[in-house]
């Protein structure tokens, strides 16, 4: 058992430490200077904060009304799970359209 | 995305070019997936009663359980004709979730971090449930485009055939959307907070890989229960 306890200590150390040694560089380069470069960025920047505040307000609704109802009955909160799972993930898929243009206006940069 | 260091970069043969790498990681992910089910296979021929469990936890507890879930989802929504179509979304469902658990292994890129792999699953699934349909009801099948009223299916027959084409890309996209945000997520908080902090993330990132293949086996089950439903 000791042995196993070392073995799973010591692949611990060894995936932080390399998580720390692959880790990416944060931060690319400054753009160097042109405003086109500047407005890509800041329609990046607007498209991900604007999809996530509009998918946070939907998705906190559908939290909110999922977690009344599971109050209100708590057995139905088995069959209610795949339909919630589901209700947030359309939800979320529209963030994630924006995340994706986001990424590829970043590329563009 | 860029990423830093791959360990298929070691491999001389694929270690300048990402589109081969990505290849040799699925068929990775794949050819690990083929040895645990051929050692299952094994184990159970060679079991005297392969009904009784195994009393320790092992690959082929696991997959059990797996498959019981996925069963009993899809005869949630589909009825109880699902276990047809348990072969494509059990695979879908086994396949995505090791393609997302590879990503939490520092130096492997996620298979499904893009938009080929997805693509691949995505249409597949959107070929098989058109061909379930015709195979379930025969030409009438084209009456599920066409709406209630029979003057507005032309009008009808287009949007519908949209929203069809549209279901493979949004698989696609929000599996891409998802496991890469995660992805770029745990390397950027590595890259600020070495130590500790990305365990949180880790821990997020194993949600997100079960959640995310959770859905996109659903939502093909969804599309296959619409499909052959006889209403």
């Amino acid at each position: 058992m000791k042995k196993w306890k070392m073995l799973l200590v010591v692949i611990g150390v060894m995936l932080l430490v390399c998580s720390s040694v692959l880790a990416e560089e944060g931060g690319t380069a400054a753009a160097e200077g042109s405003l086109a470069k500047g407005l890509i960025g800041l329609g990046a920047g607007l498209a991900i904060g604007l999809a996530a505040f509009g998918g946070g307000l939907g998705q906190g609704r559908a939290a909110g009304s999922s977690l009344e109802g599971i109050a209100r009955n708590p057995g139905a909160s088995d069959k209610m799970f795949v339909p919630y799972i589901l209700g947030l993930a359309f939800i979320e898929s529209l963030v994630l359209y924006a995340f994706v243009i986001a990424f590829l206006l970043r590329t563009k940069m | 995305m860029e990423h830093g260091f791959t360990w298929f970069s070691l491999l001389p043969f694929i270690a300048n070019n990402p589109e081969r790498q990505l290849i040799f990681t699925t068929i990775f992910v794949a050819a690990i997936l083929c040895i645990i089910s051929i050692k299952i296979l094994f184990s159970i021929k060679k079991s005297p009663n392969p009904l009784i469990p195994k009393e320790k936890f092992c690959f082929q507890n696991f997959f059990e359980l797996i498959i019981q879930a996925t069963i009993n989802i899809m005869k949630d929504i589909i009825g109880p004709h699902a276990e047809k179509y348990l072969p494509l979304i059990g695979s879908l469902f086994v396949f995505i979730f090791f393609c997302n658990l590879l990503g939490l292994i520092p130096g492997f890129l996620p298979p499904t971090s893009n938009l080929y792999t997805n693509g691949a699953c995505a249409i597949i699934v959107f070929l098989y449930y058109n061909y379930q349909g015709f195979k379930e009801h025969g030409i009438k099948y084209l009456k599920h485009f066409a709406g209630p009223l029979i003057y507005l299916a032309p009008l009808m027959f287009v949007i519908e055939v949209i929203s069809h084409l549209f279901r493979p890309f949004s698989l696609m996209v929000r599996l891409y959307g998802n496991i890469s945000g995660d992805h770029a997520v745990l390397a950027i908080f590595s890259s600020l907070v070495p130590l500790i902090v990305p365990v949180v993330f880790l821990i997020l990132g194993l949600m997100v890989a079960l959640i995310q293949a959770f859905v996109f086996a659903t939502l093909s089950t969804v599309y296959i229960g619409l499909a052959v439903s006889h209403e």
